[in-house]
């Protein structure tokens, strides 16, 4: 299953990632590919519900599980409120590395209800940005569990 | 009316005379003090729900039906002979369609390479294999079998100049008599930094997916300058321009280190070329790392001399740059622009070093020699025991001192009223105050100077239809910074339009809508008053139509957020009312940025304070606020601004903290290019950051009065740090990075 919907990959081989399939076979190439070693965090997706590095996961182990990639975060054109807020707080330059912290942002704020700064710093530490600077990202998680509590 | 004079333009102070298409009809500068409805206003990116959601398209991201993925072979030393390549193993490899090394003739010219029988740095390409699947290339470089002798390599600075490897001619710049005034002076400073190797570290590497069909050439590449690449493209592979075409929708940053096709895009196209499919060829990692540039590392020695009062008398730089073979020379540019001093000399050499070739990132040269220079300074302020902000205010200087010319603007003084005020700069001494958690702290401030006035030619379009949707048309690529929302907002501002009702394009040649190459800060001031004259051609004519349809006299009638107005109010009706009935008809404008100023310079200033705490057991230097304030005109858009301040300050901090490529000195190999070994700070490492501008409008240097951004704010950031680091614990650091170990070595 991917972004809910059962799929097929033809041609995937023993050696392909995760990441390489649903780039190169499923056609969902918003999750990145910066480091492959599992640095960078570009190609984080959700697995079964756990954050994990999609580079660094075979293809053939998400066979019967659930994947759900940046593609899959938003309700139709409803964005989700952690994209929603990434824009509005500025949070995204080149956006190269956006998939994979939106996702991990929406991680963070899955399993906290109210995460304090260092918190926050923790969970996305593993996600590498190279243009903001980061503060905008630490505002637009700000801004999304503000938006939430109200 | 359009004309073509002859103009000097500018791109990161090197400067050209040449001729250029100007307009009668351009707008004058919006004045200083005129309400703006748009520009100035935070905005949002353009692009931003795509990029969010995953469906922005980078070169990384084009699949072709049929294409060929890239790999490379490297050279694993640093210099060496190739002596055996098993190209028949690799094409025996299920699936690999081409193999390419030194012995094949390319066909497009080249230099040198772009792949070597005798590389002179490790990574440098030896060959690449083209196969159905990136997997069956890998397999197929592997196949090759590469045999290599090693040959002997020089990378030591100390070594290379002590056997005179010096590329081409030492530079020497100077003006007045230093070694008199030197002599002279009440007050002498000497101080010897090194600066390290940055890598850039795009997160999208460089890469690109060449399509080559029936002469027609089609070219995705993840490159800073579309045209530059077209231009590049066509004279290698002697094509018509316009049979080429270069598409960069997305890029994934690039920091100075894409310029033009780059080597993938070539051998892209030469794949294609040869094997009838697109081909793509993205560098992988530690490819990227290795082969894809880096700012060289320094070694810079500044002997300062300054009257007893602290008036500068003397400046005297020398600097050996380890580039590579060959490379630029331009350290010394803030020796001889930065302060007033009558007797400055600077003199540097480019070293040839068995390393990657140099090249441009964000702010080349220019940052490394304000580390050196802003660092002296700092000694000069202590030997004198003078407020370090004092004495750069004392030596301030109101014009381009090489030229003579004044500059179109500068707002330096004002920046570091701004900074001491919001940094509380004035009571820094407070720091050095033992503290209960046994953290050494203190201030540090710097100067920052750079170009970025931008320059003609640039163009753009703008076209309205019947559903009242305005196009602009632009040839620039957004690596990142945001110009292409800056460009939407000036848009929308001077059609009286609202944000929503303008779409913006860039990054494709086939318009033939010419930008330039996103560089030298260049980017905004180029194109934003370009954007502005296609602006106020369309508005002009959406006036006349308006006068026909509400039987109204144009020049009595203005187009605000939407709608029809008349000065006396009578008239109010929304803008469709006349695009509604356009039909199938369009109104179009165009515009161009007009001719830079005579007789005067165009440069960007701000300067930067940093506060630091320094664990004198462990080593380790954290930031824990940088305050900010650059004068780079009028600020477009304060949110996009801030954001790139932001992203430069960390960039600078990393610098000086933790980016240092790390050589091998038994092989002269780098051993930390991959990101795990490479430092660039996460978000668990971002200081606390206050940013400000000097908001004035640049009214001499363009019609909308902005300057750029993109390289000003990494400048001061390093030597600021180094100079807290100094104020916390009494003593220098002489080299950067402050790694742990340094430090440690620093304090005993």
């Amino acid at each position: 299953m991917v972004n809910g919907t059962a799929r097929v990959a033809d041609g995937v081989l023993e050696s392909d990632s995760l990441l390489t399939m649903l780039r190169e076979r499923l056609d969902l190439p918003g999750s990145k590919g910066a480091c492959e070693q599992g640095e960078c965090g570009s190609c984080s997706v959700y697995l079964d519900g756990v954050l994990v590095c999609s580079c660094l996961v075979l293809a053939a182990q998400a066979d019967g599980h659930g994947v759900l990639t940046v593609e899959g975060l938003a309700d139709g054109d409803r964005l989700d409120p952690v994209q929603q807020a990434f824009i509005d707080a500025g949070a995204v330059q080149c956006g190269f590395c956006t998939p994979g912290l939106v996702l991990a942002a929406h991680d963070l704020l899955g399993r906290h209800r109210d995460p304090s700064d260092l918190e926050i710093r923790e969970a996305l530490a593993g996600n590498l940005c190279r243009c903001t600077g980061y503060e905008k990202v630490l505002d637009a998680v700000r801004l999304a569990l503000a938006r939430r509590s109200r | 009316m359009t004309r073509l004079v002859r103009s000097i333009t500018e791109m990161e102070g090197r400067f050209e005379e040449k001729w250029v298409l100007v307009s009668d009809d351009e707008p004058e500068a919006w004045a200083s003090d005129r309400p703006l409805a748009i520009v100035g206003h935070e905005t949002p990116r353009t692009t931003g729900p795509t990029r969010v959601s995953g469906a922005a398209r980078y070169t990384t991201d084009v699949s072709l039906p049929g294409m060929l993925h890239v790999a490379a072979l490297r050279s694993p030393l640093a210099h060496g002979r190739v002596t055996g390549l098993n190209r028949e193993a690799a094409l025996a490899v299920p699936g690999v369609r081409a193999v390419l090394d030194s012995t094949d003739t390319l066909s497009f010219r080249s230099r040198s390479g772009p792949l070597y029988a005798e590389p002179e740095h490790a990574g440098a390409l030896l060959a690449v294999v083209a196969a159905d699947t990136l997997v069956a290339a890998r397999a197929g470089v592997k196949a090759l079998a590469l045999t290599i002798d090693p040959l002997p390599f020089v990378i030591d600075v100390d070594e290379a100049f002590r056997d005179q490897r010096i590329d081409g001619e030492i530079a020497e710049e100077s003006r007045g008599d230093v070694d008199a005034a030197l002599a002279g002076a009440d007050v002498r400073v000497e101080l010897t930094v090194e600066t390290p190797t940055q890598l850039q570290t795009a997160l999208e590497p460089h890469g690109a997916v060449g399509w080559w069909t029936e002469g027609e050439l089609t070219c995705w590449v993840s490159t800073q300058g579309i045209f530059d690449a077209r231009s590049e493209l066509a004279k290698r592979f002697s094509v018509a321009p316009e049979r080429v075409r270069v598409v960069a929708d997305f890029i994934g940053g690039g920091f100075g280190a894409k310029q033009g096709a780059g080597v993938e895009a070539l051998l892209a196209v030469e794949l294609s070329r040869r094997t009838g499919r697109p081909v793509r060829f993205i560098n992988d990692r530690h490819g990227e790392q290795l082969d894809a540039g880096s700012r060289p590392a320094t070694r810079q020695t500044v002997r300062l001399g300054a009257t007893g009062q602290g008036d500068l008398v003397a400046i005297d730089s020398e600097v050996l740059t380890s580039f590579g073979m060959t490379g630029w020379r331009a350290v010394n540019t803030p020796a001889m622009t930065l302060y007033r001093c009558a007797n400055a000399r600077g003199v540097e050499a480019n070293l040839k070093l068995h390393l990657r070739q140099g090249n441009a990132f964000r702010a080349p040269m220019v940052l490394e020699g304000v580390t050196a220079v802003e660092q002296a300074m700092d000694e000069l302020a202590i030997t004198l025991g003078i407020d370090p902000l004092d004495l750069r205010r004392r030596n301030f200087v109101d014009v381009d001192q090489p030229s003579g010319l004044p500059y179109t603007s500068n707002q330096l003084l004002a920046c570091y009223d701004r900074v001491a005020e919001l940094s509380g700069w004035v009571g820094r001494d407070a720091l050095l105050e033992p503290s209960e958690d046994g953290l050494l702290r203190g201030m540090g401030c710097a100067t920052q100077i750079w170009w970025g006035g931008g320059g003609p030619p640039s163009h753009a379009t703008i076209r309205i239809g019947g559903d009242g949707i305005a196009t602009v048309v632009t040839g620039i690529q957004d690596i990142g910074t945001g110009t292409l929302t800056a460009a939407q907002m000036v848009a929308a501002e001077e059609l009286g339009l609202p944000l929503d009702r303008v779409r913006v394009t860039g990054g494709d040649t086939r318009p033939n809508v010419y930008g330039p190459v996103a560089g030298g800060s260049q980017t905004s001031p180029s194109v934003l008053p370009a954007v502005r004259g296609a602006a106020a051609e369309v508005k002009r004519t959406l006036l006349q139509l308006a006068g026909d349809v509400f039987e109204a006299a144009p020049a009595d009638l203005d187009l605000v957020n939407g709608r029809f107005r008349s000065s006396d109010g009578a008239l109010d009706e929304p803008y469709t009312e006349v695009t509604g009935k356009l039909g199938n008809a369009t109104v179009d404008g165009s515009g161009m940025r007009g001719a830079n100023p005579d007789g005067m310079r165009a440069n960007t200033f701000g300067c930067q304070v940093a506060q630091v705490a320094v664990d004198p057991g462990t080593g380790e230097v954290r930031v824990e606020h940088v305050w900010a304030v650059h004068d780079i005109g009028r600020v477009i858009n304060p949110l996009g601004a801030r954001s790139q301040v932001e992203g430069g300050i960390l960039q600078g901090m990393a610098f000086a903290l933790s980016e240092e490529v790390a050589f091998d000195p038994t092989t002269g190999v780098p051993t930390n290019a991959w990101l795990d070994d490479y430092k660039i700070p996460s978000i668990a490492d971002v200081p606390a950051m206050t940013i400000a501008f000097v908001d004035v409008p640049d009214t001499a240097l363009n019609n909308v009065g902005a300057k750029g951004l993109g390289e000003p704010p990494i400048i001061p950031t390093p030597a600021a740090i180094a100079n807290a680091f100094r104020h916390a614990t009494g003593r220098r650091a002489l080299a950067l990075p402050l790694t742990r170990a340094r430090v440690v070595e620093t304090l005993a």
